[in-house]
């Protein structure tokens, strides 16, 4: 991807023999410049602190008193913390979140890598059958989770009927906590791998075809293609999709919410699903905000792990 | 970059002042927002309001509110519909944001959960004028007592969400049965009902309330509930299992859908639309809100087991708040409103019953025959969810709708536990959300 980006990038600046040596004068000048460039990305900070480190600083404060989304509250040190370490609705909900960002990542990278390769082969209505496949990516969540329910929600939705007909009898998949994770999982994947073909798609753009064609002579299979050639090819924005997919999975709040509530009894909570139900139904401001502290430190390290990985590929 | 621009392209000098003027007035205007917002929307008073009944309820509360001329001095009103998805989000926000309205309905509970937190005007004053034109004489019994604490009155009762049990009177013609009116009817009824392939007892558990109201509705039906006399949290008893066993047999004799753990409120009202379902608990009016009156009826109050009888009720209310641009205009309003909304009443807009006796006896409420059988069969037995105390408080607006009643309903549906560990999970549940 990051070839192909550079392929098209226009060229920025325009020199010409008459500009540079206006460039240089400019350059001569360091008192200027700097204060300039810093009053020019002033609004730019302003705007950063007030979106983003105030409502950090602000989270910080609440998670440290027992207050509520209107009162401060009574400074309280870590106690929301160890309130919420202590709660195993919270390790359950980390589990889960766990394993829903797993599948997520995973389960639509799959899906996604294999369409990609599959639309590299000469197929008919290329063009048609990429525009339907990133359906799911494009609706609206809302209007894919009521589909979603109408399909499985209840036992006389289509789902459950066609099963109840073909002999398994009751299968009403959100009344039951491992059938609504596993659907909870399936539907995140569902919604997500076209992204993930994307970025595959627009990876592979960038693999020179004719190494394929060297290492047939040379007696590689498809497979072994596969696996020592395309892979480690693409493996730096392999990582990155992986980086972007797991924060898009731990931080998805609609699609857990619309299709389970968390439910059945808390069976599909995730971390930010708790967290929202902490600080809006339990009205447990400090230890909701304490919840998300922790869920966005789990991520950093994940984040952290992914990105050297994508440096070692990279260096290597 | 410079270099590409035309030598017309503005000076770097005036770039910078243009540069500088923007920032200055995003500065400025951010200001002026917050100081409007703290006036609660300038010279008018906010009301927000929830859908409290049929399609057509909105535009007629907001005619009523949109109709109010206010005296000399006062400020006007302007309307917003709020959604129950969220609501408590909603309001938390606003109001944490100074944006909030200054006047209000919504959830039962939330008036002494943001008097708590000192955001609620007191009525006290508009109570003392309702006892002086009479007005206070109005409201059913203990509708007002139940707004008092040691504060001062957090809102006016205007509706009451009473949980009456319902039947379907085609589908018990068509098994032969007659309306139950103890618990061992309603277990013999809906298995008949769901022999035949109707839900027997809906209840959802999945989203909203009705399932964990059902299910307490059942618990005070049996002399239960979630609180003591003393006011104190007091839910592991015999009474409360006995409720508990009896929804489980219901659940083990197939009169409860099997997906009733995640069936969500909307799906229940369109199974009782599609005249699926026998028996189950639901607010009054219901059967206009399924659009068949003469089918979907009351029955008696249920005797349960114990022979006792009750149920589950909720004072709905409008509450002030301090952030209004006039207090007496917040006041004014709503004393206004209280007494002109027997309109929603007589359009037959509303699904709660008014809080007001004079409504009651209205032509047009009596029209609809089940909501006399509810005013006289089941609010004079019903309590709130502080059961058998009197206390409402800001704890309740925790449990009311909260992750406790909602894990304690979907684990009671699921019919596999044992009554009493479910119940002693609930009160571990709750105790930790109240703390």
């Amino acid at each position: 991807m990051s070839t192909s980006v550079r392929r098209t990038e226009p060229p920025l600046t325009v020199r010409t023999p008459t500009h540079e040596p206006r460039n240089r004068r400019r350059r001569s000048s360091p008192g200027r410049a700097p204060a300039t460039k810093l009053f020019l990305i002033l609004p730019s900070v302003v705007i950063l602190i007030l979106t983003n480190a105030y409502p950090i600083a602000y989270a910080a404060f609440q998670a440290l008193h027992n207050g509520s989304l209107i009162s401060p509250g009574e400074f309280v040190g870590v106690d929301n913390f160890a309130k919420v370490l202590a709660d195993p609705a919270f390790w359950r909900a980390a589990g889960f979140t766990a394993v829903f960002a797993v599948a997520g990542v995973f389960g639509s990278w799959i899906i996604g890598i294999a369409i990609a390769l599959l639309l590299r082969t000469r197929i008919p209505a290329k063009g048609l059958l990429k525009t339907i496949l990133l359906l799911p990516w494009v609706v609206p969540i809302v209007v894919s989770a009521m589909s979603w329910n109408w399909l499985i929600g209840t036992s006389s939705s289509p789902v459950p009927t066609i099963f109840h007909a073909l002999g398994f009898g009751d299968a009403i998949f959100l009344s039951d906590p491992l059938g609504a994770q596993i659907t909870v999982c399936l539907f995140e994947i569902w919604v997500n791998f076209p992204f993930m073909m994307l970025m595959m798609s627009a990876a592979l753009s960038s693999v020179d075809e004719s190494i394929y064609e060297a290492a047939k002579i040379d007696g590689a299979n498809a497979r072994q293609q596969f696996r020592y050639m395309t892979l480690p090819i693409i493996a730096k924005p392999t990582y990155i999709s992986w980086v972007l997919m797991a924060i898009f999975c731990v931080n998805d709040f609609p699609t857990v919410y619309l299709l389970t509530h968390g439910g059945p009894v808390g069976a599909t909570n995730t971390l930010v699903v708790l967290a929202y139900k902490t600080v809006f139904q339990n009205f447990q401001t400090g230890p909701g905000v304490a919840i998300a502290f922790l869920m966005t430190l789990a991520l950093a390290i994940v984040a952290v792990l992914l990105f050297r990985q994508i440096r070692k590929s990279t260096s290597q | 970059m410079k270099n590409i621009l035309p030598p017309t392209a503005m000076s770097r000098r005036g770039f910078l002042a243009l540069t500088g003027a923007v920032t200055l007035t995003a500065s400025v205007s951010a200001c002026a927002v917050g100081g409007n917002a703290s006036a609660s929307g300038g010279s008018t008073v906010k009301f927000w309001d929830m859908p409290w009944g049929d399609k057509n309820y909105t535009d007629a509360a907001q005619s009523l509110a949109q109709a109010y001329k206010p005296g000399d001095g006062m400020p006007g009103v302007s309307y917003q519909q709020v959604n129950w998805d969220g609501f408590n989000q909603t309001f938390s926000s606003a109001i944490a944001s100074n944006t909030g309205p200054a006047v209000s309905t919504g959830g039962g509970f939330q008036a002494f959960q943001f008097a708590k937190q000192g955001a609620i005007a007191y009525a006290d004053n508009l109570i003392d004028s309702f006892k002086k034109d009479g007005t206070y004489d109005d409201f059913l019994p203990h509708t007002l007592d139940a707004m008092k604490t040691s504060d001062g009155y957090v809102g006016i009762p205007w509706n009451l969400d009473v949980q009456v049990f319902w039947y379907r009177k085609s589908i018990l013609d068509q098994i032969g049965a007659t309306p139950p009116q103890s618990w061992d009817d309603v277990l013999d009824v809906a298995k008949k009902a769901s022999a035949k392939g109707y839900v027997g007892f809906g209840i959802s558990g999945g989203s909203g309330n009705y399932g964990p109201m059902a299910v307490l509705s059942l618990m005070i039906n049996n002399g239960g509930g979630l609180f003591n006399s003393n006011g104190d949290l007091d839910i592991v008893n015999d009474r409360n299992a006995e409720a508990i066993d009896f929804l489980t047999e219901l659940i083990k004799q197939g009169a409860v859908d099997p997906g009733s753990v995640s069936m969500k409120d909307d799906d229940l009202t369109t199974l009782w639309t599609n005249k699926k379902v026998a028996l189950g608990f639901q607010s009054p009016a219901f059967n206009n809100v399924v659009g068949d009156e003469k089918d979907v009826l009351v029955t008696d109050p249920l005797k349960s087991r114990r022979g006792e009888v009750g149920g589950l009720y909720y004072v709905n209310n409008i509450m002030m708040y301090k952030n209004t641009p006039s207090q007496a205009g917040s006041e004014a309003f709503t004393s206004y409103y209280i007494k002109n909304m027997k309109t929603l009443w007589q359009k037959g807009v509303m699904q709660g019953l008014p809080a007001l006796k004079s409504i009651t006896e209205l032509p047009e409420f009596k029209a609809n025959v089940q909501n006399t059988a509810v005013v006289e069969k089941w609010q004079p037995i019903c309590k709130t969810t502080a059961a058998q105390s009197s206390a409402l408080t800001a704890k309740l607006a925790t449990i009311d709708g909260g992750q406790a009643m909602t894990d304690f309903c979907q684990t009671v549906l699921a019919g596999k536990a044992p009554s009493k560990t479910i119940l002693t999970k609930l009160e571990s549940d709750i105790k930790a959300a109240i703390s």
